[in-house]
């Protein structure tokens, strides 16, 4: 699904080059649950905005889905990105002034799908997640959890092959960060490969596969399933 | 997508009213203004006999003070002497030829209720009507004896018609000018040469004359000018009214029509003849000089848009575009502030050029509806300038379709240069610095 090959990425100011990434190699099988974890600064967000086509790296190979995208252009980028990749933030990332359905009909839009296509994947998603009575509201008039459930429905809309997440509970209580897990658990189950950036060990733990980042580079890999005890801790 | 841009363009324009009022009216206020002068200067560069404008020529002789040239562009006189009128007259070479001038009558009708009062007239020639295409509704012109002796018929305008006949047959009515009785033969249709091309030396932009009559009444009605009468000879050539016919006061306008190049040329040769026969005998004593001037010509040479004009326009489009980077720096504070949306957006699989497009067509809608108050606000100013101008404007100072149409364009053309680096900015914007902490 997704494969990354000493990639590299630095960022240079007029004094100082930094590098996010250095020589960064991974590999995520379809269907599968990766957690990233990794103190601040290391190179989890790069990795996640590189592996979401939002960046490019200044070096390497990336291949997802078997496809070279190291080197695409902004439009190719992002017609992939409306396609295969969904987005998860922290900070939700909703757009104030649109009510739910607009919110989730933003990526459909840009797919080209018609009016009623476009409807029958909202509606399905709403439900899906539980807010189907509440289309028509401003995000503004839901609760954290709530919201975060929306931004989850928008990236399910377009029935993505892969979810990118950035700390999808990092801003909820303990019971709704239990909710939102449960529901990312169940969208991997039916198939939808996850990559999920966390800071809660408890989290990561819950995926299949947790990925250590630390200085920009890959420095211990877990297999979850070799551990059950820890699985289900 | 453009109708999706379209609805998102409106729901932001919603979301902050009044940035987009200032930006609305930034656009509107620049559009208005500018569209108020070039209105005018549009208006006032027509040219009415554009359609004849091969054939038609005002006539100028060089019968100036011999010491001192005459005190315009090229230096002829722009009218005629009564006396170079009357020669001139005489020829057959032209098509059409018209000697005239403006004047002024008391009008009253007899056993009428309708107060007398005071009207413009035109003291012509019979061919004015032919060689100005003027439309008729009832009668025509008088007979050609009426240029060189004295009968007292006139034209009516469409609006005196209505105002003295209720807009009736009066062909064969009596009208009472400065109390002389005139019987009507004519009425003229709606005319409204604007600029008032055959007299621009009387006033470019005032309304055609009410009453026309022949040219041959001057003498038993002592008839001078109401308009410009320019003289350089204290001569000898008389006392009283015929004195002053045989002066060389210039006042008198002149047109022909000549047909072809064969015909200018003969006429031409006709005018050089003259002035040489008129030198002859002591006159013209400046180098031969005479000028036959084409409508657009004669527009330019009397400077019918004048240079202030020219310059007015220039500086209300400086103005436009100080008004234009006003709207920029509004709508780039705008879009910047929108920029975590754009951000996810980006996230959302919308390219560069589709944040980039959403955001022109921002800044269009905002272009269209500055645009429409900016008409209404051009309306206002032509309205005030024909208010200022006393009715001396009305012709010139009125907005038509072309310029509707210009205004809208004008202001989707600052609009679209106002929102190109704005929009350009936002889809350049790296979308991981909004999503991260947002």
């Amino acid at each position: 699904m997704l494969k990354m090959h000493n990639v590299r990425k630095s960022f240079r100011t007029d004094t100082i080059e930094t590098h996010a990434l250095r020589d960064f190699s991974l590999e995520v099988k379809e269907g599968e649950f990766v957690s990233v974890t990794g103190p601040s600064g290391s190179g989890k967000t790069t990795f996640l905005n590189i592996a979401g086509l939002l960046e490019t790296p200044t070096g390497g190979q990336y291949l997802l889905d078997s496809e070279d995208v190291s080197n695409l252009n902004d439009r190719q980028r992002s017609r992939l990105r409306n396609e295969k990749i969904g987005f998860i933030f922290q900070g939700f990332n909703l757009i104030p002034d649109l009510n739910l359905f607009d919110n989730i009909d933003v990526p459909l839009r840009y797919r080209g799908f018609n009016a009623k296509e476009r409807r029958k994947r909202i509606e399905k998603v709403l439900e899906q997640v539980g807010l189907s009575a509440r289309a028509k509201h401003l995000p503004a008039q839901l609760s954290g959890g709530q919201q975060q459930r929306v931004a989850i429905a928008r990236a399910l809309a377009g029935e993505p092959r892969f979810l990118l997440a950035d700390e999808p509970t990092g801003n909820l209580d303990s019971l709704m960060a239990r909710q939102v897990m449960e529901l990312l658990e169940f969208i991997n189950e039916w198939g939808t490969t996850i990559v999920m950036v966390t800071h809660d060990p408890e989290l990561a733990r819950r995926a299949h596969r947790n990925i250590q980042i630390v200085d920009g580079q890959v420095c211990d890999l877990r297999t979850l399933t070799e551990q059950p005890e820890a699985a289900t801790a | 997508m453009i109708g999706y841009y379209i609805s998102l363009a409106l729901r932001s324009l919603r979301s902050t009213p009044i940035l987009s009022a200032l930006m609305v009216a930034a656009i509107a206020v620049g559009v208005g203004a500018s569209m108020t002068v070039l209105t005018l200067n549009y208006m006032m560069s027509q040219n009415a006999l554009e359609h004849k404008d091969d054939v038609l020529f005002a006539v100028q002789l060089d019968s100036w003070d011999v010491n001192k040239a005459y005190d315009n562009a090229n230096e002829i006189p722009w009218q005629l002497t009564y006396k170079d009128a009357q020669a001139l007259l005489r020829s057959d070479i032209p098509t059409h030829q018209v000697a005239m001038h403006r004047y002024g009558f008391t009008v009253e009708l007899e056993d009428s209720a309708i107060r007398p009062y005071t009207a413009d007239i035109r003291v012509t020639t019979r061919d004015f009507f032919s060689l100005f295409d003027v439309p008729f509704i009832y009668g025509g012109t008088w007979e050609k004896t009426a240029d060189g002796s004295p009968m007292q018929v006139v034209v009516l305008s469409k609006a005196t018609n209505e105002k003295l006949f209720s807009g009736e047959n009066s062909v064969g009515k009596t009208v009472v000018l400065n109390s002389q009785p005139f019987t009507v033969i004519g009425v003229i249709d709606t005319w409204e040469p604007s600029p008032k091309i055959y007299d621009v030396n009387n006033s470019s932009f005032a309304e055609v004359e009410s009453l026309f009559v022949p040219f041959g009444l001057h003498r038993k009605l002592e008839i001078y000018s109401w308009g410009n009468t320019n003289g350089w000879d204290s001569g000898e050539e008389g006392e009283g009214y015929e004195g002053f016919l045989q002066s060389e006061s210039v006042w008198i306008q002149f047109w022909v029509e000549l047909s072809d190049s064969e015909q200018k040329a003969g006429y031409e040769s006709f005018l050089t003849a003259y002035i040489q026969g008129q030198k002859d005998q002591g006159r013209f004593e400046r180098p031969l000089k005479f000028a036959l001037s084409k409508p657009s010509e004669w527009l330019v040479l009397n400077e019918v848009l004048s240079d202030d004009n020219r310059v007015l326009g220039w500086v209300s489009l400086a103005f436009l575009l100080v008004c234009v980077i006003n709207a920029v720096a509004l709508l780039l504070a705008k879009f910047l502030r929108k920029a975590p949306e754009a951000g996810v957006r980006r996230a959302l699989g919308a390219s560069r050029n589709a944040i980039f497009t959403q955001h022109l067509i921002e800044s269009s809608t905002i272009g269209i509806l500055g645009g429409i108050a900016g008409i209404l606000l051009a309306f206002m100013g032509i309205s005030g300038i024909r208010y200022l101008a006393m009715g001396q404007l009305d012709t010139v100072a009125r907005i038509d379709w072309v310029m509707v149409a210009a205004a809208i364009g004008l202001a989707l053309i600052a609009s679209l240069l106002a929102g190109l680096y704005p929009a350009w900015r936002i889809s350049r914007t790296n979308p991981s610095i909004y999503l991260k902490t947002q």
